[in-house]
């Protein structure tokens, strides 16, 4: 009537569940575990680098706003690495290759203008949400591979059971221990990656609204020059 | 791969490493929840038939009654053990010369339960057995006694405070034995009735008391793995019968008494259950040591032993 379920501590340690553990259940640990700190690494680098962007882009609007002349703005942060200065930087350039020939089309240069400038949108936030991808991965894959770590293991034991002739709970436990194991780390790897690729797509959306916005008011500002000038 | 993901892959590592050492080191193993504590189960070996048997020596003078008397008790015998429980006392006096007679070495014990029985049926099937050949009638109570003989058993062991010892003997091989004498003639009954008896005496109510607490030492730890199946399960006392070799191993499975005692409405169902605790708990403590050989093939010996058994309340 004594089947007292070995809990001392040392069969809760990870290191142990895992060493006792067969080696398909192995090699799916070892993926989620490499997972989980991809999955973190990812994390820790995307909020830092994201929470940067947001403030640099901010300040440089109000930089540019508040500046009153485009060119001599131009030649300080034209070389400008933040996502905002290289639409920035498309828009001044289309402007200047458009109007380097004397008769304008203004239509075309709007139209040139808008394009070259959504271009640079779509490509600063295609680079900037470059690792995002891997997060929804992790997310929506880890919880199954962890799944298919347990059913492994529980399959095990229980032809370990089937072995030993024998349902006592001490046969049983430490294979399905072990087993869930698996899962948990699936879970432990999936939510935080569920949970920051939420958050970071929301942060991106944001930019990426900051970004048109500001292009579509660069561009008010070009086609309301590209007017003046050509009345001129 | 930029300085911003470096730096997040190395604060990555560094947390997973010192998350798994923690967990490694029992940190949050914390205090165990509660075992459930495992309720020792006792047996109450209750003892055994060998105490009840020192008191059959004494009815000898029912013997000598007739065949044709003999016959009643037989035909009321199958009936016996369904109601033999309800009044095992009442009206026994006067009928017991008429039964004892034919089962002559230990009828006496046995009386009490078939009285109520016999009025009803004998009548009815008791003539045309009564009339044919002695010989016939003889071979017949001699079967009788052994029927009748279980019944009392069970309604003995059912109610052990009720101290109706003379249940023991039924099991007795000695039921075979009688049958055989009877045989010869209702004359030659008496007789051999006396043979069973003296050698019970070896097997003294202190020795079978001594070899029942040997036993039940023994099968103690066994017992003690029998898990109780359900609420009242350790009303129900069960009759147990061990056959032994001589070096205490069992012979066969023990087998078990149909009738149960302390059984009610609500542990109905676990008879069965508790039915296999028992068997359980004998076979797995088998070969049963220290027995006293001597004792062994006497008649009331160990070589078959009765045991009551019941799960601790």
């Amino acid at each position: 009537m004594n089947v007292i379920l070995n809990t001392d501590a040392a069969t809760m340690s990870p290191i142990a569940l895992f060493l006792q553990a067969d080696w398909v259940v192995k090699f799916v640990m070892i993926g989620l575990l490499l997972a989980s700190i991809w999955t973190w690494a990812i994390i820790v680098g995307f909020a830092t680098k994201l929470g940067r962007t947001r403030k640099k882009v901010e300040r440089f609007e109000r930089d540019f706003w508040k500046a009153e002349d485009i060119d001599a703005f131009y030649r300080i942060e034209g070389e400008n690495d933040l996502p905002i200065a290289r639409v920035f930087a498309a828009g001044v350039s289309e402007w200047r290759r458009s109007t380097a020939s004397g008769a304008v089309d203004r239509d075309g240069t709007r139209e040139r203008l808008a394009t070259s400038m959504g271009a640079a949108v779509a490509g600063e936030i295609d680079k900037l949400s470059d690792r995002l991808n891997i997060l929804a991965t992790v997310g929506s894959v880890a919880p199954f591979v962890g799944l298919f770590g347990t059913v492994w293991g529980i399959m095990r034991s229980f032809t370990a059971i089937a072995s030993a002739q024998n349902t006592s709970l001490s046969v049983v436990a430490p294979g399905i221990a072990e087993a869930l194991f698996a899962t948990a780390i699936g879970l432990f790897a999936a939510i935080p990656a569920v949970i920051a690729y939420n958050r970071f797509s929301h942060g991106i959306n944001r930019i990426e609204a900051r970004l048109n916005r500001f292009a579509d008011g660069f561009h008010a500002t070009l086609s309301r020059q590209l007017e003046s000038e050509t009345r001129r | 791969m930029d300085r911003t993901e470096k730096i997040g892959l190395g604060a990555a590592v560094a947390g997973h490493v010192v998350l798994f050492g923690l967990l490694s080191a029992g940190f949050l193993s914390g205090p165990e929840p509660d075992q459930p504590k495992s309720i020792p189960v006792d047996i109450s070996l209750v003892d055994n038939v060998a105490l009840e048997q020192t008191a059959p020596p004494a009815p000898e003078p029912p013997a000598q009654s007739k065949a044709p008397e003999i016959a009643p008790p037989e035909d009321a015998a199958p009936p016996a053990p369904a109601e033999a429980e309800p009044e095992p006392a009442p009206a026994p006096a006067p009928p017991v010369k008429q039964p004892a007679p034919a089962p002559a070495p230990k009828p006496v014990p046995k009386a009490p339960a078939k009285p109520v029985v016999k009025p009803v049926a004998a009548p009815a099937k008791a003539p045309p057995k009564a009339k044919p050949a002695p010989a016939k009638v003889a071979a017949k109570p001699a079967k009788a006694p052994s029927k009748p003989a279980a019944a009392p058993a069970k309604v003995a062991s059912a109610k052990p405070s009720t101290g109706t010892k003379p249940a023991a003997p039924t099991r007795k091989p000695g039921g075979f034995t009688l049958s055989d004498s009877t045989l010869k003639g209702v004359s030659a009954a008496p007789s051999p009735s006396k043979a069973p008896n003296p050698p019970g005496a070896t097997m003294n109510a202190a020795a079978a008391a001594d070899i029942g607490s040997a036993i039940k030492r023994q099968v103690q730890p066994c017992a003690d793995r029998q898990v109780n199946p359900g609420p009242g399960a350790s009303r129900i006392v069960v009759t147990i019968r061990l056959r032994l070799n001589r070096d205490g191993t069992l012979i066969g499975r023990p087998t078990v008494a149909e009738a149960h005692g302390g059984v009610d409405d609500e542990n109905r169902r676990y008879v069965d259950a508790v039915d296999r605790n028992a068997v359980a708990t004998f076979m797995g403590c088998a070969p049963l040591r220290g027995l006293p050989p001597e004792l062994y093939d006497v008649p009331r010996g160990w070589k078959t032993f009765s045991l009551r058994y019941k799960l601790p309340g």
